[in-house]
């Protein structure tokens, strides 16, 4: 810098450097403004006194709650300064009060507050003007708001020297209230001041950028607030809620927030939206919110009304503001969740913005810290969104958490949690999986897996290794160990159902009820156990065993639904039909909106009390169905709302499904070749679907499957009326809806026979069968026509087959017997009569199977 | 029951049944100094087969149905001592059903499920977007988000109904009880602010209760009433977990955390993923809570306390958003287009890079950097900055760490799409040491870079593109057999820097 600068121009770059901060620069300046003129010299010492003054804090920070220093050697060179400064008198006004100031802020630092406070007083700190002020300025007048603050603080209220004659001062005979007033006033002021400063010099900062001579120029600083500004921005809503008042606390964060950011203040920000996000969601509720652009309300409940006397009212105006966001449109938050919300989002991307990346043991601390300023925001993120049940948008804001996340359990578990209740089954049973590798001692991890692995999955062989996971634990797993059997006993019945050898069937069920015995001895108050038990045995067969298992399910749990259900299967299996009818009726009576239920019902009716009756039924499920689903909500809630979520969830929901494939005894839904046919279904049916914008979010099953069913089923009854034309109607309705559906041909097929169109019927039969091939009715229905038509070995073939698939139809072996007998195969044919009728003397109205298996 | 009890609830009954409509306001806001009243309440309900139960329920009602808000807050004090009482006489199969709670509980939700106008009401509430503006950002000082599914599909505020419609009911039922009740305890927490410490004490018992009843949990809670299980739902765990929260923070300390600790019992026994969610999240919450409140003295208050503002992550840490600043000026030097299409590449890992580059090179010295200050700025005001001319310094480092980022991006891409396949699980195993070392050098070579406001010009970008993609090749077969000749092979980084020299 040989160059001297003319004068203007060194003002310029003084002020500069007393803006920015560059307090080191200082005396090289002062030394080409005294060469200059020499009257400079008091605006020297002044300026020498500040910069000395602004080192020694740089050096020695005053620190949060720190007591007071006293005199210092280091000072005593600064107060040298301004007070040559001040006494010659020479200076501008404005000089003038920037030494006083600056004498006040030593004051503070050695612990004088009152000559402090009487500085303050003679400057009239009040009066300083905030418009044209240099940038600089504007921070020593926050700075000096602050410091007032501070004084105040720990001045006490009846100190005499307040009284001082000559002061003036408007603290004579003050209440507490009115004292508390005006320190809190000087907090804010001095809080509103230090946000434009802030903003006003980031804006000189980058302007400075661009307009730089060319010349490799020092890069600008980070602005440091210190420990003044620092307090200044934030004592005054310590104090409101250290007096137990919350609105004016959140009234403070709101106003600090919602000026424009500058890169000083945004980790301020992030730490206030965050405190302020936690108040609203844990201090706060729906009724006593106001929006931030109201007015707070006179009272309020969350204000405390124990700590009285501290009544706070803003009462001051400042000449200038600093800037706050606006502009049209502004989104503003109605609802403490939806605030709290965007608080958490937008503390969330500054969270995510400071994620330490490095792995390299120098950064741990770094590491540690980042990821517990985003845990703290992913864990308020869950409360808020939890409560409002939008686990789709959860589990997407919890994925962006994972590049903290290696090796920190809690929020991949947080993330496997909000999968499953998003309903992202697969991805959830992969991040659990990790969980499990995190924690390899917690019974309820796998537990998860496997409820899922059973349900929406299907995943039979995953789930058995989690259940088995669960069982290896032994005691370790304690109360979750009878729930481990009872999971691996529920995927070996599945796969019981699933398997189409006879030999492996027998082998799951054995190992299943295995599995469920283990789990009723261990828990002998869950009724779960004793109720899969029963039911277990019930599909094998052992009648009297499983209606001794389900009574107890019942006396543990009396209004279980599956129970009554199963009780009512049992006793029709025992041909007690109208005990069964009355179990259904009362059944219904706590369940009256249960699909399941009422096609039992349908069944038991027809056969007690005649069509009619069922039929009426028919109508009753059509009804409800309707006041169900014509509810839906307009707006999509719970899911995504984007075309490819929806998809997804439908997707789901209708792999979800464990519906009964109601014509088909005891191949129960989830056969493996059924739940591929009902899948040719779902997708042929998902352009439908995705029509109707507003499916209903709860219910196992998909609305158009259940009103598809209920068509086939009044079709069924209209068949056993013998009303061709009428069925045919009935499963119009459902072909419209599911036009390639087994069900649908099939019930075409015994339709055209009911016409006695025999060839039609077998057509119709041959495509249900090429859509699902292990479809036990048609199977039956097709050896029959068959067998009518005396094509005797391919009839045998396809009831042979049908056996395999499911070898407790006792009217399969009845018509295997016949077509047997026809081909003069008499033996065999006794042995299938005989098969026929022991199955038949045990066979319920409809199978056990379509009573769903879920954890 | 007492017989001042009963005559205090006595003269309450009568009290009110006698008010003209002009006195009622005055009279809500008097309740409250009723102090002996609300106690006594409490015991008619506890009691169930007292024959008060009956008028006080009924009045409930009225005060409910008046509309006065004091009124109806009155009246859902009483809710979860309510609920209580009709779960426990439902679950023990009592034959004095307690019609008169069945009643009150389904009038409240009736009234509550309709609006004014007796159309079916549907609460809904707006999800924030950061991309539209609000009082509280500007889009643009965001940055770029995560390009997943969500985001792209709503850009911008969303609308969504968390409750409702709800079908009107007439009579509990096995199916309907944890709907109705469910909505009860919404409406209950909404009010949540108005609710007396007794009434948080009481949800807070409701909570564990109906949580341990009839499992082991029960004989540790020393909990004696009926002990059958009850059925609960995932949804009305959540709901009764918000009010645990809300108590957990006004000064039931105690009981709150033993309510949430039985709510999470019982949640991981029915392997409900939402409540175990949200609970999980309170506690760890309370953990690490950014508010500290002022639980022992009981009062409801929040603390919190003045905190640094400076950062407490060291400037040389590498995050998310100085990685982010690193790609913004490689994608801009060679004019590659928006640089927040590659943002989603950049935050997904640290720059594993092949080491070699940087070795024998004295790294450059650093001036701790303002480089998050120009970055902050987002990528305009660097364009700006660019023409401001360049230091002698960028010129060596320019064309450095197009190369090196350029291979890192390549890496990087190849990383992501095993990460996404692989379901992001963190490898720790040969990586390490590779990865420290090299990203030692990165983080410094890159704090460099960024504080020198450096980038070429624009006629240099055809050049820059050049190199870009020569050693994008020779970088990729370096990371694949490294070699400690390495860098002699790559005249893109020796050439710039003799002439620089």
């Amino acid at each position: 810098m040989t160059a001297r600068k003319s004068g203007s121009r060194l003002e310029t770059e003084i002020e500069r450097c007393r803006s920015e901060g560059q307090w080191d620069k200082i005396p090289e300046l002062v030394r080409q403004l005294s060469a200059k003129l020499i009257s400079n010299d008091d605006l020297g010492e002044l300026l020498l006194g500040e910069s000395k003054l602004q080192m020694y804090l740089k050096e020695n920070p005053i620190k949060q709650g720190s007591s007071p220093r006293g005199p210092r050697q280091k000072l005593v060179e600064v107060r040298k300064h301004l007070t040559a400064a001040l006494d010659r008198g020479n200076l501008k006004a404005d000089y003038l009060q920037e030494a006083s100031l600056l004498m006040a802020k030593i004051c503070y630092i050695e612990g004088e507050y009152k000559d402090a406070l009487g500085h303050y007083n003679r400057v009239s700190l009040e009066d300083m003007q905030l418009a044209g002020a240099p940038v600089y300025r504007l921070s020593m007048i926050a700075e000096a708001y602050a410091t007032k603050g501070l004084c105040l603080e720990k001045v006490p209220a009846s100190s005499p020297s307040l009284s001082n004659k000559n002061s003036g001062s408007p603290l004579t005979n003050r209440t507490p209230a009115e004292r508390e007033q005006e320190i809190i006033t000087c907090y804010e002021k001095s809080g509103d001041i230090a946000l434009l400063y802030l903003q006003e010099a980031e804006k000189a900062l980058s302007a400075g950028i661009q307009n730089r001579s060319p010349k490799p120029g020092p890069t600008a600083q980070d602005l440091e607030l210190g420990y003044f500004l620092e307090t200044g921005l934030q004592r005054a809503h310590v104090i409101h809620f250290k007096n137990g008042n919350l609105t004016q606390g959140v009234g403070r964060f709101r106003e600090i927030l919602r000026a424009v950011e500058t890169r000083t203040t945004q980790n301020l920000r992030m730490t206030i939206a965050r405190q302020l996000a936690e108040i609203l969601l844990r201090g706060m509720c729906e009724q006593s919110y106001w929006s931030p652009l109201e007015d707070p309300p006179t009272v309020s409940p969350l204000d405390n009304p124990t700590q009285q006397g501290h009544t706070y009212s803003k009462n001051y105006t400042l000449s200038r503001r600093p800037r706050v966001y606006s502009g049209e449109n502004l989104f503003c938050p109605q609802e403490n969740t939806e605030e709290a919300l965007l608080l958490l989002l937008i503390s969330e991307s500054m969270a995510n913005r400071d994620a330490v990346l490095s792995r390299i043991p120098e950064h741990n601390n770094d590491r540690i810290i980042s990821l517990q300023s985003a845990s703290v925001v992913y864990d308020l993120l869950t409360i808020a969104l939890g409560r409002r049940g939008q686990y789709e948008m959860l589990s997407e804001c919890l994925e962006r958490a994972m590049k903290f996340a290696f090796e920190e359990f809690h929020l991949w578990y947080q993330l496997a949690l909000s999968l499953m209740a998003a309903g992202k089954s697969a991805r959830a049973v992969k991040v659990l999986k990790e969980c499990i590798r995190l924690k390899p001692d917690d019974p309820t991890i796998p537990l998860l897996a496997v409820k899922l692995c059973i349900g929406p999955l299907h995943w039979l062989d995953e789930g058995e290794k989690f259940g088995k996971m669960v069982i290896e634990m032994g005691e370790k797993a304690a109360e979750f160990r009878a729930k481990g059997y009872l999971a691996i006993g529920l995927v070996y019945s599945l796969k019981a159902t699933d398997a189409s050898l006879r030999s492996t069937q027998e082998e799951y069920q054995r190992k299943a009820l295995g599995a469920f015995q283990r789990a009723q001895s261990l828990s002998p108050t869950d009724h779960l156990a004793a109720f899969y038990l029963a039911l277990q045995l019930a599909v094998s067969r052992q009648i009297p065993e499983a209606l001794g298992y389900v009574r107890q399910a019942l006396q543990l749990q009396g209004d279980d639904v599956h129970s009554l259900h199963l009780l009512a299967l049992l006793l029709s299996a025992q041909k007690h039909y109208h005990d069964a009818l009355n179990i259904i009726e009362m059944a219904l009576s706590e369940y009256p909106e249960n699909f399941n239920l009422l096609y039992t019902k349908v069944k038991l009716e027809a056969m007690c009390r005649g069509p009619e009756e069922a039929l009426l039924t028919c109508k009753h499920m059509l009804q409800i169905w309707k006041s169900f689903y014509n509810l839906t909500n307009p707006s999509d809630s719970g899911r995504g709302s984007s075309l490819l979520d929806r998809a997804i969830a439908d997707r789901r929901q209708l792999n979800a499904m464990t519906l009964p494939d109601f014509s088909d005894p005891d191949t129960g839904s989830v056969h493996a070749t059924s739940i591929a046919a009902s899948r040719v279904e779902q997708a042929l049916s998902e352009v439908a679907s995705s029509l109707q914008s507003s499916a209903p979010k709860h219910g196992p099953l998909h609305p158009w499957m259940t009103l598809a069913q209920i068509w086939l089923h009044a079709a069924e009854v209209y068949i056993g009326m013998s009303k061709p034309a009428e069925a045919t109607a009935c499963t119009q309705e459902a072909a419209n809806l599911f036009p390639t559906s087994h069900n649908v041909l099939y019930m075409r097929g015994q339709i055209a026979e009911l016409r006695g169109n025999t060839d039609d019927a077998k057509r119709w039969y041959e495509e249900a069968l090429s859509i699902n091939p292990t479809h036990v009715k048609t199977m039956q229905r097709l050896g029959l026509i068959l067998h009518q038509l005396q094509r005797y070995s391919l009839s045998e073939k396809v009831l042979r087959d049908a056996v395999q698939v499911n070898s407790t139809a006792h009217d399969v072996w009845n018509c295997l017997g016949e077509v047997l007998q026809a081909q003069g195969n008499a033996a065999a044919a006794t042995e299938c009569f005989l098969t026929a009728l022991e199955l038949e003397a045990s066979s319920p109205i409809l199978p056990f199977t379509i009573i769903p298996r879920a954890l | 029951m007492l017989a001042m009890d009963q005559g205090v609830v006595e003269e309450w009954l009568s009290e009110f049944k006698t008010l003209p409509d002009s006195a009622i306001s005055t009279y809500a806001a008097s309740l409250k100094d009723k102090g002996s009243l609300i106690p006594a309440l409490y015991k008619v309900i506890r009691e169930n087969y007292s024959d008060l139960l009956e008028p006080v329920c009924h009045q409930l009602f009225e005060f409910y149905r008046s509309g006065v808000p004091q009124l109806q807050r009155f009246t859902l004090q009483f809710l979860p001592e309510l609920l209580w009482s009709l779960l426990s006489v439902s679950a023990a199969r009592d034959p004095h059903t307690s019609g008169c709670i069945e009643a009150l509980l389904l009038g409240i939700y009736n009234l509550e499920i309709v609006d004014k106008d007796g159309q079916s009401k549907i609460l809904s509430f707006t999800i924030p977007s950061l991309s539209k503006p609000t009082v509280y950002h500007e889009p643009s000082a965001i940055g770029s988000m995560a390009l997943t599914e969500g985001a792209l599909a709503d850009h911008g505020l969303r609308r969504v109904v968390y409750s409702g419609p709800h079908l009107q009911r007439e009579n509990f039922t096995a199916q309907n009880r944890f709907e109705v009740l469910t909505f009860l305890l919404l409406c209950y927490n909404a009010a949540l602010s108005y609710m007396t410490p007794t009434s948080l004490q009481s949800l807070c018992q409701l909570s564990s209760r109906v949580s341990i009843c009839g499992y082991p949990r029960q004989q540790m809670r020393r909990y004696k009433g009926i002990s059958t299980r009850l059925t609960v739902t995932s949804e009305f765990l959540v709901q009764l977990i918000t009010g645990i929260h809300y108590a957990l923070s006004n000064g039931e300390v105690d009981l709150g955390s033993k309510a949430l600790d039985d709510v999470l019992y019982r949640a991981q026994l029915e392997l409900f993923p939402e409540a175990l969610l949200v609970g999980n999240a309170i506690k760890s919450s309370l953990h690490s809570a950014a508010l500290k409140s002022n639980n022992k003295e009981g009062a409801r208050s929040i603390q919190v306390e003045i905190t640094p503002t400076a950062s407490r992550i060291s400037r040389n840490a590498v995050t998310s958003l100085s990685i982010r600043g690193h790609r913004w000026k490689r994608h801009d030097a060679v004019d590659l287009g928006s640089p927040d299409e590659l943002m989603d590449i950049s935050e997904v890992d640290e720059g594993v890079w092949p080491g070699a580059a940087g070795h024998d090179m004295t790294p450059p010295t650093i001036t701790i950097s303002n480089s998050t200050t120009t970055l902050n700025l987002g990528a305009k005001a660097m364009k700006k900055c660019r023409l401001g001319g360049r230091s002698s310094k960028d010129k060596e480092s320019g064309p450095l760490t197009t190369g090196r980022a350029a291979s890192e991006n390549a890496e990087l891409s190849v990383k992501r799409l095993t990460l996404t396949s692989s379901q992001s699980v963190p490898r720790a195993g040969a990586l390490t040491s590779l990865t420290r070392t090299a990203s030692a050098v990165f983080s410094r070579s890159f704090e460099h870079v960024a504080s020198s406001n450096p980038a070429p010009t624009s006629n240099h970008a055809a050049s820059e593109a050049g190199r870009y993609s020569c050693s994008l090749q020779e970088e990729g077969m370096g990371y694949l057999s490294p070699t400690p000749n390495h860098t002699q092979r790559s005249p893109s980084i020796s050439i710039p820097l003799g002439s620089d020299l």
